[in-house]
């Protein structure tokens, strides 16, 4: 079903809400290594899509082939939400979700959950082999978060962080996984130029250094169009366009989605 | 100093703490600073502090809420009393049973908490405990209904007697042991799944942190939690009355944890004692405040949420910081 390098393949989506229809047979394939973006107006159905993706909603229809961890094709649409980060795909969130009371490692050691083999009791006595895992993790976040320049607050509450670091810790816990396809639903959204800057480089050096592809929803498009080797533009749902950053920026339909159609009659 | 620091390990404070506990009885026993009777009270609240550490990791760490602990408590006391004195089952395997049996009933309630919710979440847990006080009452030829069931002190492996003071130190060990247990999995994989589903259901099942699991897992914690307290509740008072299992237990647990500090585990012990222990000791004694315990504990409530909503446990380290700034601000002033 996926072609050598291909990693994530949609097919046909569609989902609909009451008479709304969200998704409307939309495919499009993102590759290995690949950046790719999913661009379109306010309402164009992107987050929907990110959703299907991560079976936070179950889509009416469609297929979507994913080559897993262990270079299975599967359909992720068999799957349950909290199934689908174990083959390999970790996203994050639109306003950024972390737990507010606990720590910054903490937080990021979230993103480990699965990896943990130990059980609760092994857990709750302190044996050795869980004392040792636990350590192994927390060394490999320690090493996330300095990549990510925020090793100095690994020890304080996320609790009245600024936006910019919360950003950073729910991609530094996206990490922890060794995922092979990230995605990023609007991950600029509330940051400042420079920091967009700095973000549009952590996504390269995400994709180089942990060998993943990244999917991510923006409005950003100075970023979108900086940093996105393929883009797929949608509206209403429906597949618009897709390219690289050139190719989408001639695109009439693209244009016209985004500035509005010349009336004719006048 | 540093390195004393580092040396100090959690378990240790744990012990320590224990051993401070242990300390009281031999107080009464030597000296009059504390009355014998006083043991009762203590170890009464450090009974109730162990069923409170399970309702703390159900609501401080899983955010999911029960007013069902006394319920559950109520029927591994009874169980208990009921295997020891009239099937004369040894002491080590009814508490394994009466522990047992209310875990399964408390795996199903967390069975509905994944359909339900916060306050719908509050009132089935509620109906359970009811129908399980009601059950007390009707079940005679177990609980001896009105009149009450009696238990003996526990006898250990067979051959060890306990008294009073040695049914309080088992009362010790078993709350150090569940401290100690309690925090380690808080503080790892287990607990950061639990804070996890109760920060962000959707990042939490997004890292994979399966919901039905966590919570079966949260609730049977709880439970064994509770129903622990209730066998050495049983043992250690020996009666057992229909009434004590009521509604106004379960609120005084919520009331425990939520004064002495949602997610701390001291804070539990110390909600414990300002709950229980204080109005027993010292309020009574003061004729008007005799009947106004009640009310006290509502009045601590809303002060301690409105000025203290991360529990009185954090007291001493605003006190110190306080104290840092009075004698900051002193040496300002003497420049």
């Amino acid at each position: 079903m996926l072609q050598n390098n291909e990693l994530l393949k949609i097919e046909d989506l569609s989902i609909a809400f009451g008479g709304l229809k969200a998704v409307d047979q939309l495919s499009f394939t993102i590759h290995e290594k690949e950046i790719f973006g999913l661009i379109g107006p306010n309402g164009a159905g992107k987050t929907t899509v990110f959703n299907c993706i991560t079976q936070f909603y179950k889509p009416n229809h469609g297929n979507l082939y994913f080559k897993n961890i262990k270079d299975e094709v599967i359909n992720l649409v068999d799957l349950k939400v909290h199934q689908v980060i174990r083959q390999g795909i970790v996203r994050t969130f639109q306003n950024v979700e972390l737990i507010r009371e606990l720590s910054i490692i903490d937080n990021v050691l979230i993103g480990a959950h699965i990896d943990y083999k130990t059980g609760l009791i092994s857990q709750a006595l302190r044996l050795p082999k869980a004392v040792k895992e636990e350590a192994i993790y927390r060394e490999k976040a320690e090493g996330i978060l300095k990549k990510l320049g925020i090793y100095e607050r690994r020890d304080m509450l996320v609790f009245g962080q600024p936006y910019g670091i919360l950003k950073k810790v729910e991609l530094a816990r996206t990490f922890m996984s060794d995922p092979k396809l990230i995605i990023l639903d609007e991950p600029a959204a509330g940051l400042n130029d420079v920091e967009t800057l700095q973000l549009a480089q952590t996504i390269r050096q995400i994709r180089d250094e942990f060998n993943c592809s990244v999917l991510l929803v923006e409005h950003d498009m100075r970023l979108v169009m900086d940093v996105c080797d393929t883009i797929c533009a949608i509206n209403f749902g429906k597949f618009l366009a897709i390219g690289n950053a050139k190719d989408i920026q001639k695109n009439p339909l693209v244009q016209e989605a985004y500035l509005g159609k010349e009336d004719d009659d006048e | 100093m540093k390195n004393l620091k580092q040396a100090f390990k959690p378990w240790m404070g744990f012990v320590l703490f224990g051993l401070l506990l242990a300390t009281i009885p031999l107080l009464a026993q030597y000296t009059s600073l504390i009355k014998s009777s006083t043991i009762i009270t203590i170890g009464g609240t450090l009974i109730f502090a162990i069923a409170a550490l399970g309702l703390n990791i159900l609501l401080g760490y899983s955010g999911l809420i029960s007013l069902g602990t006394a319920g559950f408590m109520g029927l591994a006391a009874y169980l208990s009393a009921y295997l020891t004195v009239d099937l004369s089952l040894p002491f080590e395997l009814s508490l394994l049973i009466a522990v047992l049996i209310p875990t399964i009933l408390g795996v199903l309630v967390g069975l509905i908490s994944l359909k339900i919710e916060g306050m719908y979440l509050a009132i089935a847990t509620l109906a359970v405990s009811e129908i399980l006080r009601k059950t007390f009452e009707e079940f005679e030829f177990i609980t001896n209904g009105f009149s009450g069931k009696t238990a003996r002190f526990p006898l250990l492996l067979g051959t060890f007697q306990l008294d009073r003071a040695s049914t309080y130190y088992l009362i010790v060990i078993v709350l150090v042991i569940a401290m100690l247990l309690t925090y380690n999995m808080m503080n790892g994989q287990v607990g950061r799944a639990f804070n996890a589903m109760r920060g962000s259901e959707s990042a939490a099942s997004a890292m994979g942190v399966y919901s039905l699991k966590y919570r079966l897992i949260a609730f049977a914690l709880a439970t064994i939690l509770a129903s622990l307290a209730g066998v050495m509740y049983v043992h250690f008072i020996r009666f057992a009355y229909p009434s004590t299992w009521n509604l106004k237990l379960s609120l005084d647990f919520l009331a425990m944890i939520v004064i002495g500090g949602l997610r701390s585990i001291y804070g539990t012990v110390l909600g414990a004692f300002i709950v229980f222990a204080i109005p027993d000791l010292f309020l009574k004694q003061i004729p008007f405040f005799n009947q106004l315990s009640y009310v006290l504990n509502g009045v601590l409530i809303i002060v301690v949420i409105m000025f203290y909503p991360n529990g009185l446990i954090n007291i001493g380290y605003d006190l110190k910081k306080i104290w840092l700034k009075i004698r900051k601000g002193v040496q300002d002033v003497t420049k």
